[in-house]
């Protein structure tokens, strides 16, 4: 069930109805039980059905077990194991078979493994990742375990998260999941100018990138030169508007519901280091990563014990960097490896980012001696500017290899930006590649649009600021917003790419 | 208690608003918009079926005529399943002495029907339970995929992208010319239909195109409603000829009346003039027929002549609109033609 389809409007609509129809005792059987219609549409089999019931089982044994028993550990290390197995069966077998493949040529051999086809449920990266951060807080004494499993099943499964996150913890989410909620006008009246706001996001600005895009990358050897560097330029909007307009969807179902979830996203490109954009995209990915596996990383025996002799070898100051590195490098591939089963993940989304972020620190000092010796000012606004294109222009480097699909597809992605004409530009040759001239002219006034609300945002809540308007005002900008939805919008027969980049995480 | 009373005026604001942009991006209209066109209950022949039927009949001539008036509930190659729900639909509007059915696409393969045929006919209905049960049939007979259905029961899923297409002229409501009737004034030679073709020999017809004539025929009598089958005069290929032939002896057997103009020989259509391509009549063969059919109508209908009423004005009118467009092509008064 795709979140911008009109089957998925019924199925919140009836999901809704229901919820505050009924006794707010049952309310979250009710949340509980569309979750699993929801997790199984469509992909109900045995297959399925086993792996969501071994996560919840194992969960939910492993939390009593690890409360109760003088073995914590142990039990810790036993969920977190079967958990990571099953993500790793089900996620990652494609990713070592062609490491074995690669072995084997590198060996002489001719044998190959062939890939394999798993069929995974919807959001199994998510809810792995949540089942075990809630077995670690459990194991922490942050929280004590939940002893009726079919709530934990409504936590693992909460079906708004499913598609695309954002990351949850327990003890944030445990009084809204479970609590009783009265119908509230406003609340539904924000909750759907921001599953409005998600849609323009989506089906306005992000299908109609895809366009462009997916010409481009399907056919390397076609599209070059501005083609190729204007694919490359779009290609993080793209993710940002695909990515960040189903988190508003998501986050909107929930105001409505009277849940409370944290935030994904803040102006991601406005920063100014690759560092600050990370900060400020994918927000709760980072921050998960950061409490249970930088940390706890970087205070490790094995850590402590590299930081030591690398103290002795290279003094204090770099010595006490090494293991902070090395623990960044690491968790910068697992974020890498998290986004799906493919190296291109893995080094753009990965390897890539902790190259820019390791040289922005390294660099720094550096460069701050270097512009105060050349007398170039860095608290003024056209530094800053150089700085966040700069930063954009990083990220969609690192985002070739994300979107490519093979190496070799990002290296002749790469020179294909070397081969330009300025022709392209001017004789209307651009307009052949998926976008035709009123497309393009759509898609420059909903990017501008997506500007001035990005910059509206940095002071204060953009619902509230039209909230506070008045009601001609408001309704005008409320249907603006629905009509360039229906008729603006990429969907129906006409159009066929409703995928969600991020849905296949 | 407020809050509501806004929301309700921002959906019915909302609903005005959707209502007339989709009256602009939906501007294919079809025949069965001049229907639609028409006062209600003002019609005394409905005229049902694919192309044939409004390519061939001159609504506005027969009015001329003998004064009746003949509606259209056509549009092009109508999957025969929808003739049940096009008659439905027409009786909502409209109380006619008869409905004339073509048979024409009896003979189709429900594998082989194109979107465009079964949107044409689905878009141009408006939206009631009679659409959506049309909608379901048409879509299991054609073996549509069931997450394609949605896009047929809300048409703006498929006509919202026609954004780039509106100019000026999208903001005019335009009329349909001729009460429906096609005119085509392109004329070509078409292989002679072989005379032994039309013998009796008969084909049995697949199993769901027999399920719904059977269906019609079941319709029509508990409705009670007046039909006239008709096979239109064009060329038919041998074994849609047997098909149609074994169509109108289960017609015949449940006692409705069928007229097959291919076996009409004072008709006198000529293969070779009076045809714009090998299914469809021009002006010039629909003129023969108009003049053949209204009058067989006329002679075996208790039908009304409306001629020198004033609520029929625009009968006159859409005539001579006809007659001018004929003079701008031929150069020849249209009356000329008839009095051949």
């Amino acid at each position: 069930m795709v979140l911008t389809t009109l089957i998925f409007a019924i199925f919140c609509i009836i999901t809704l109805l229901i919820y505050f129809v009924v006794p707010k005792k049952i309310q979250w059987i009710i949340l509980f039980v569309s979750s699993f219609i929801f997790l199984f549409y469509n992909n109900l089999t045995i297959g399925t059905i086993c792996q969501a019931v071994t996560i919840l089982l194992t969960t939910y044994f492993s939390s009593i077990l690890i409360e109760k028993s003088n073995h914590k550990k142990r039990y810790l290390l036993l969920g977190i194991g079967i958990i990571l197995g099953l993500l790793i069966y089900l996620k990652y077998t494609n990713l070592f078979l062609v490491s074995f493949n690669h072995i084997l040529g590198m060996l002489h051999s001719s044998f190959r493994f062939s890939f394999v086809k798993r069929n995974s449920l919807i959001g199994v990266s998510y809810y792995s990742l949540i089942m075990i951060s809630y077995l670690i807080d459990i194991y922490r004494g942050a929280i004590k375990p939940q002893k009726n499993i079919f709530k934990l099943g409504l936590f693992m499964s909460y079906f708004p998260i499913l598609t695309s996150g954002p990351f949850i913890r327990y003890k944030d989410i445990e009084s809204d999941l479970y609590g009783r909620h009265k119908f509230n006008y406003e609340r539904m009246r924000s909750g759907l100018i921001r599953i409005l706001w998600g849609l323009f996001k989506i089906l306005v600005i992000s299908e109609r990138l895809g366009y462009f895009i997916d010409t481009v990358w399907g056919n390397l050897e076609v599209y070059s030169g501005a083609f190729s560097i204007i694919a490359i330029l779009f290609f993080p909007l793209q993710l940002y508007t695909n990515f960040s307009g189903s988190i508003d969807i998501i986050m909107g179902i929930s105001e409505i519901i009277g849940i409370n979830l944290p935030e994904n996203f803040n102006t991601p490109f406005f920063s100014k280091t690759v560092t600050e954009l990370w900060r400020r995209w994918h927000i709760t990915l980072g921050a998960w990563l950061k409490d249970y596996i930088f940390y706890p990383l970087q205070k490790s025996d094995f850590m402590q014990k590299i930081g030591k002799i690398c103290k002795n070898k290279f003094g204090k100051k770099i010595g006490k960097k090494i293991p902070l590195y090395l623990s960044m490098l690491l968790m910068w591939i697992l974020i890498g490896a998290w986004h799906g089963g493919l190296y291109t993940f893995i080094i753009g989304s990965g390897i890539l980012q902790f190259i820019f972020i390791f040289l922005e620190d390294t660099l720094q000092p550096i460069s701050k001696k270097i512009n105060k010796k050349l007398g170039i000012k860095e608290d003024v606004f056209s530094y800053k500017l150089y700085q966040i294109v700069r930063t954009y222009l990083l990220f969609s480097f690192a985002m070739i290899f994300f979107r490519a699909g093979s190496v070799s597809n990002a290296i002749s992605m790469i020179t294909n930006v070397f081969k330009f004409k300025f022709s392209v530009l001017s004789d209307g040759v651009i307009y052949m590649a998926g976008l035709d001239r009123s497309n393009f002219k759509v898609l420059i006034i909903s990017l501008f649009i997506l500007f001035v609300v990005q910059l509206l945002k940095r002071s204060g809540s953009v619902r509230e600021k039209l909230f506070n308007q008045n009601i001609v005002f408001r309704w005008a900008i409320i249907y603006i917003l629905i009509f360039s939805i229906i008729i603006f919008g990429c969907y129906g027969p006409g159009y066929d790419s409703t995928t969600f980049i991020y849905r296949q995480f | 208690m407020k809050n509501f009373i806004k929301t309700g005026i921002f959906l019915i604001i909302f609903l005005i608003m959707f209502h007339y942009l989709f009256s602009i991006l939906w501007l294919s209209r079809t025949p069965i918009s001049s229907f639609y066109d028409e006062p209600d209950d003002s019609l005394d022949v409905v005229y049902v079926g694919a192309s044939n039927a409004y390519a061939h009949f001159n609504a506005p001539l027969a009015y001329n005529l003998y004064g009746f008036t003949t509606g259209f509930m056509s549009t092009d190659s109508v999957p025969f399943t929808l003739i049940k729900y096009l008659i439905k639909e027409a009786k909502k509007y409209q109380n006619p002495k008869l409905y004339v059915v073509d048979i024409a696409t009896l003979i189709y393969d429900y594998d082989g029907i194109e979107e465009g045929a079964i949107r044409k006919s689905i878009d141009s209905m408006k939206f009631s339970l009679n659409r959506i049960d049309a909608i379901n049939d048409v879509l299991k007979a054609t073996n549509t995929k069931k997450e394609e259905c949605i896009n047929y029961y809300f048409s703006f899923l498929k006509y919202h992208n026609k954004w780039n297409e509106i100019d000026y002229s999208s903001y005019q409501n335009p009329v349909y010319l001729y009460k429906g009737y096609f005119f085509s004034s392109y004329t070509i030679a078409v292989e002679k239909q072989k005379e032994y073709i039309w013998n009796d020999d008969v084909v049995k017809l697949p199993k769901k195109n027999y399920n719904d004539l059977i269906k019609l025929i079941e319709y029509i009598k508990d409705e009670d409603t007046q039909v006239l089958f008709v096979i239109p005069k064009r060329f038919f290929n041998e074994n849609d000829v047997k098909m149609l032939n074994y169509a109108t002896n289960i017609i015949e057997e449940s006692g409705l009346q069928l007229i097959n103009f291919n076996k009409l020989n004072d008709l006198d259509i000529d293969f070779s003039h009076d045809f714009y391509n090998y299914a469809h009549l021009n002006i010039f063969g629909a003129t023969k027929y108009t003049l053949y059919f209204s009058k067989y109508l006329n002679d075996n209908y208790d039908l009304i002549d409306h001629r020198g009423d004033k609520k029929y004005n625009s009968w006159n009118d859409e005539y001579e609109r006809f007659k001018k467009s004929f003079y701008n092509y031929f150069k020849y008064d249209f009356d000329e033609l008839l009095s051949k």
